[in-house]
């Protein structure tokens, strides 16, 4: 696998751009497209904003100085790409981001890509309420298996904070969870 | 003696051992409700593998359509040079309308006015800016006074008609 500074210097050089970012999008597309995923739900919704994210590391790298990794630079542009977007559409729907959030779990019944049973759909309940730090930090930790202070690069928060937050959402769950 | 046969005489169900991890699981988390490992969502076949093909085709398209942008500027510029003028123009015609001077305030409004504010002035200095060849009697004083009540309080009140010099009013 390339190293990381050697694909950053690739990118921001005019001849080997394309090729770089060819291997930028297969390295990352993933798990990028997973944590996305997590964010917004919908596949289709998840495919418009990791295009974006791509486009937007690839308008950027420049800017990128490299006072923090490669990835987690990225994975802080999904994120906010992800957070506007929910932002957005509910402002075009002229809905509550938790009412957003509600039409969303409901049409996961019916979404073809996702094929979930009753429990992981009650999960799915149990994260939709949860504050948003502490939602990105669950499924950051549980789903994507991301070290503490990995996410503590990318959401710019203490390792102590992060605990803490992920604490309070798996007890949220487990009680979400217990309820019949 | 005759020592014990030490085969073990006890069975166990078939399949037990490899049972057991599960069963011992299972039962820690009673009352537990475990979070499931997964989450149940799952992405298009082959999607993955045209990502790049597609974000390289929404990158293009995005290039694309910034050109007319650039090319239709210098319309955007007239059309706000445009926007400018009426703005300008409007904001005359308004600053244009006729001048309010003092005529225009009605006498109630400069009347509350002298009540509310402290003017500051003393009495002698209101005295001086009082046209005072304008005014009559009647403006100061609310009882009318005749001739007679005003010869009335001379007589009374002063002691040589000498010092109200009327000599120039003769």
């Amino acid at each position: 696998m390339i190293a990381e500074k050697t694909l950053v210097q690739q990118l921001k050089q005019p001849n080997s751009q394309a090729n770089a970012f060819e291997v930028l999008v297969d390295t990352y597309k993933e798990r990028l497209y997973w944590h996305i995923r997590r964010i917004v739900l919908n596949h289709d919704d998840t495919d418009d904003v990791l295009q974006n994210t791509f486009i937007k590391v690839y308008k950027n790298i420049d800017g990128f100085k490299g006072d923090s990794k490669l990835y987690s630079w990225m994975y802080r542009i999904a994120t906010n790409e992800a957070l506007t977007f929910l932002k957005g559409k509910s402002k075009r729907l002229g809905i509550s981001d938790r009412e957003l959030q509600d039409r969303v779990i409901d049409n996961l019944q019916a979404d073809v890509y996702f094929e979930g049973d009753k429990i992981q759909l009650k999960l799915q309940k149990a994260i939709a309420v949860l504050p948003e730090k502490q939602k990105l930090v669950f499924n950051m930790k549980y789903f994507e298996e991301l070290k503490y202070e990995e996410i503590s690069e990318i959401l710019k928060t203490s390792v102590g904070g992060l605990k803490a937050s992920y604490h309070l959402a798996v007890k949220k769950i487990e009680a979400f969870l217990k309820e019949d | 003696m005759k020592e014990f046969d030490k085969n073990n005489p006890f069975m166990t169900p078939e399949g037990y051992f490899e049972e057991f991890d599960r069963k011992l699981l299972n039962k820690l988390s009673q009352g537990k409700p475990a979070i499931p490992e997964s989450d149940g969502f799952r992405i298009p076949q082959g999607y993955l593998d045209n990502l790049n093909q597609n974000i390289r085709q929404k990158f293009d398209a995005s290039e694309v359509k910034a050109i007319p942008i650039t090319s239709y500027k210098k319309y955007y510029y007239a059309a706000a040079s445009i926007a400018a003028i009426a703005l300008v123009v409007l904001g005359l015609n308004w600053n244009s309308s006729e001048d309010i001077d003092f005529e225009d305030l009605a006498h109630t409004e400069i009347e509350t006015y002298f009540e509310d504010n402290e003017l500051g002035l003393s009495t002698y200095e209101i005295a001086e800016m009082l046209p005072v060849d304008e005014l009559e009697i009647s403006d100061i004083l609310s009882t009318q006074l005749n001739e007679e009540n005003m010869l009335d309080y001379l007589n009374d009140n002063l002691d040589n008609f000498e010092e109200l010099n009327f000599e120039d009013n003769e």
